[in-house]
């Protein structure tokens, strides 16, 4: 047995673990137990993810099956390293949260608490085989796995959410197609090709090798683009890409709280994932549009896949956010920001330069902690008041304090604001947009942060601010368990925002993964030519300007003090318990007058209008094999195919 | 003949002096003016704000809340309600705040003076700084009676949000003979009094006895883990 286990190396140990996991979490009855080993498991998991990458390099798995003559492999890089990172450590703190009290209560509400374990611990590890596939049929494989898990994880929360989850899935299985058609497509061609340039037929469907049927020309330009717009849909999908965002919002949103900062932290970034890899690891030379203009007659560089790229990003960035705004549930808020989100770390990664590619890969990291953070707390709050209505709450902040902390510091992260780490990705990619001379790029970048902005102050104004309402007068701080994880994802926050060069260099190794340019980068931030960012400067400008004032507030003279929030202006009224002042409904009325004829539904008639086209089909199609006589129909068929 | 302003200097140590001087000047300099207009004579005070009068070249400009406010302006008749939400008002203005009543009204109830439902002199129930008499103050008065408030507060003259502390009990007597022994603000000036170290020989007396009877604190919400 100890030789065995010597045989095996970091990335089966990996993979070991996390089956375990998922085994033990499946098999052990004993409730409040499996909280803690599960978080144990994961903890170990990390510990090895953290020694794979302190040890650098590339790890390949011994597990290669063979599957209809095609060799299956798994060997996880810095990319796939990197992702796994992020994914084991939001399970681990999704997992601690849910260990203690919030476990006990969901298991009192007569709710199967090891069904959600093992199904987050099934998301985990068909993740990791996602992340460390290594040709495209076992990552077409994992991709199934994955999105059948998250779906179950999704589906787990019932009604609203069951419906939402099969939303879903409706999405994933009609891109999961997509890439279907694209992989048979390369493999069958792929056979014949493969004596032709002398590569093992077995290991034909490795990136590299499709790389090499790419660039050998086994199939036209225009093929080509047609396979890289199939992928790009297929895993766009996932990523909740415009126009095929309209799933991603309500699953994430309505699945049970901890699931939900886990899926909503990592799991599209699936999606972005397998982006990259279709982008810079096979189709390359198409991306940057070089291929095109030489191919092509006539000027084709104007519109490159790379800038219809960026453009969809800036679409996925400005939309999803106005739509945020105008939310009135915490969760649904904070799930649509998770989709514009995602389109900086496109944006970032399209650009292709040091700046940009640097910036939208550091944001999958810096969107996880504080994407986990923010669920985590509004999950705390719904555990105590029993609602995330941002028209129900207002005034927590007394009565939660460490809560509001979390949001304060997530939501600071969320809008791109110094001296948390959102500021840190976000500027490298407005950095990387300018120095492109991309103005107009830049221009929709910034609007969607201004409207990140403005929603996320709607979120912590109408939970925490304002006027405590009666009822949640006895409300009290979640408890410890519940805290941990919050607070740490606090600390993460704000720790890789005051030096950024930790994230960075698992950002590098990714990079250069897929063969990127790395930039240059220290402790506290980035060098680059014509300005550098250096975070521990801007931490201390910030701070000491932040802390002159604290100190005059605080200390100079005492006369600050403390009053009731019904001491308050309101023109000279007298303010009552029963009669709140406090200003949540209708938010921003005087902006959403402004911008309300923009809200058009558009991409919701959108969807309806394929729903209906393909029910029509459908009807019309059922006409045919539902009439009386159909088998002489079908006999009239088979003899003209035949004939 | 013209009189000569004679200034008062201080006493006291050098060094606070100046800090007390150049705390004075400034605060001459900026003032954020609280507009309760509860009467006609509110119309003059647009020509005062905009291009033609130009309050703003003083340092004189609007203000929305009283925590933010220096001067409380009140133009005009005040009636029995309306005084209980100028009283709320006043209290609610952060130290040190000045009142100025505009028009005949506030000076002595002007043409409301056989009226049931108005209050006659204004500073029966709070200390007021500048009067501005006239029926209505053409907007040259109220810019000239900005200017001597100014001066009077970069002389430190103008002290008369210590009386308010100091003469608690006459006040809120006064109040209590319109409003009833119920009468209560949430602010507690007396704590106030005590916190700042204003309290004077009227501070106390029967009717802040009445107030610590009925009243009704409004504690702050206290943060709790």
């Amino acid at each position: 047995m100890s030789e065995f286990l010597f045989e095996l190396n970091m990335l089966d140990s990996l993979l070991l673990l996390s089956a375990v996991t998922v085994a033990i979490a499946i098999l052990c009855r004993v409730e409040y137990i499996s909280g803690g080993v599960v978080t144990l498991l994961y903890l170990a998991q990390l510990v090895v993810v953290g020694m794979m990458i302190s040890a650098g390099g590339v790890f390949s798995s011994h597990l290669t099956p063979q599957l209809f003559g095609y060799e299956l492999g798994w060997l996880l890089d810095g990319l796939g390293l990197y992702f796994t990172l992020i994914t084991v450590g939001s399970a681990l703190l999704a997992t601690l949260y849910m260990a203690g009290e919030w476990g006990r209560r969901y298991r009192e509400q007569g709710k199967s608490f090891r069904a959600l374990q093992s199904l987050l611990a099934l998301n985990v590890f068909t993740m990791q085989l996602l992340l460390a596939s290594s040709d495209l049929l076992s990552l077409f494989i994992s991709w199934e796995l994955a999105s059948w898990a998250a779906f179950a994880l999704m589906a787990l929360s019932g009604g609203k959410g069951l419906k939402a989850a099969l939303h879903y899935m409706i999405y994933a299985f009609s891109g999961a197609m997509l890439v279907f058609a694209v992989v048979a497509w390369i493999a069958t061609t792929a056979v014949t090709a493969a004596y032709q340039l002398d590569i093992n037929g077995a290991g034909i469907l490795q990136f590299s090798s499709v790389a090499e049927l790419m660039q050998q020309g086994i199939f036209t330009i225009p093929e080509q683009l047609l396979m890289l717009t199939l992928l790009l849909i297929g895993f766009g999908i996932k990523m909740g890409l415009l126009p095929f965002h309209l799933w991603q919002a309500p699953a994430y949103a309505l699945s049970i709280g901890p699931a939900g900062a886990f899926l909503g932290a990592i799991s599209s970034r699936l999606g972005l994932f397998a982006i990259i890899v279709v982008l810079f690891k096979i189709f390359g030379s198409i991306t940057d549009g070089s291929i095109l203009q030489s191919s092509f007659g006539f000027e084709f560089a104007s519109v490159t896949p790379k800038t219809l790229l960026a453009w969809i990003a800036v679409a996925t960035i400005i939309f999803p956010t106005f739509v945020a705004m105008r939310q009135n549930d915490a969760r649904h808020l904070l799930a649509w920001h998770g989709i514009g989100q995602g389109g900086y770390m496109l944006l970032g990664l399209v650009m292709m330069d040091s700046l940009g590619s640097a910036g939208g890969l550091l944001h999958v990291f810096n969107h996880a902690t504080y994407q986990a953070a923010l669920f985590l707390a509004v999950t705390s709050v719904i555990y105590r008041t029993g609602t995330a209505d941002l028209n129900r709450l207002g005034g927590l902040v007394v009565r939660m304090p460490l809560s509001f902390m979390t949001l304060l510091i997530g939501i600071i992260g969320l809008a791109g604001l110094p001296p948390m780490n959102g500021f840190v990705s976000k500027w490298l990619v407005y950095r990387s947009l300018l120095d492109q001379g991309e103005l107009l790029l830049f221009v929709g970048a910034v609007i969607g942060t201004l409207g990140t902005i403005l929603s996320v102050y709607k979120l912590i104004h109408n939970m925490f601010l304002g006027s405590l309402r009666k009822e949640h007068e006895e409300v009290r701080e979640v408890s410890w368990s519940m805290l941990t994880p919050m607070l740490i994802l606090s600390a993460l926050i704000l720790l890789t925002g005051l030096f950024p060069g930790i994230p960075l260099q698992w950002v590098a190794q990714g990079l250069s993964a897929v063969g990127l340019p790395v930039a240059e980068f220290n402790l506290g931030g980035v060098m680059a030519d014509g300005g550098s960012l250096d975070m521990v400067i801007v931490s201390m400008v910030l701070f000491s300007g932040f802390g002159v004032a604290a100190l005059i507030f605080y200390f100079v003279g005492g006369k600050s003090k403390r009053v009731n929030p019904l001491d308050n202006y309101a023109g000279g009224h007298f303010l009552y318990a029963s009669n709140r002042y406090h200003y949540s409904n209708n938010f921003y009325a005087g902006l959403m007058h402004l911008i309300k004829p923009w809200y058009k539904n558009t991409f919701q008639r959108l969807e309806r209008v394929v729903v209906t086209l393909l029910e029509l089909t459908a009807e019309s199609l059922s006409r045919l094999y539902m009439r009386p006589h159909s088998n002489q129909l079908a006999l009239i068929i088979v003899v003209l195919l035949l004939w | 003949m013209k009189e000569i302003k004679v200034e008062n200097r201080r006493e006291g140590n050098i060094l606070s002096r100046v800090f007390d001087e150049l705390n004075e000047f400034c605060r001459a300099r900026s003032l954020f003016i609280l507009h309760y207009c509860t009467g006609c004579g509110a119309i003059e005070l647009p020509p005062v704000m905009t291009s033609r009068f130009d309050m703003e070249r003083l340092g004189v400009q609007p203000m929305v809340t009283p925590r933010q406010a220096d001067i409380l302006l009140i133009t005009g008749y005040v009636s029995i309600k309306t005084l209980k939400r100028v009283m709320l008002t006043y209290e609610q203005m952060g130290s040190p705040k000045y009142v100025i009543g505009i028009c005949s009204c506030t000076v002595n109830g002007g043409m409301y003076w056989q009226s049931y439902a108005t209050a006659k002199k204004l500073d029966e129930y709070m200390p007021v700084d500048l009067y501005i008499a006239g029926c209505m103050p053409r907007p040259e008065a109220i810019i000239s009676g900005l200017r001597s408030l100014i001066r009077n507060i970069e002389l430190g003259e103008s002290n008369n949000w210590k009386k308010y502390y100091e003469n608690y009990d006459y006040y809120l007597g006064n109040q209590q003979k319109l409003f009833g022994d119920e009468w209560q603000t949430p602010v507690d000036v007396i704590g106030e009094a005590e916190h700042y170290g204003l309290v004077g020989e009227g501070t106390y007396g029967e009717h802040t006895e009445i107030l610590q009877r009925v009243q009704q604190p409004l504690k702050p919400l206290e943060m709790r883990l």
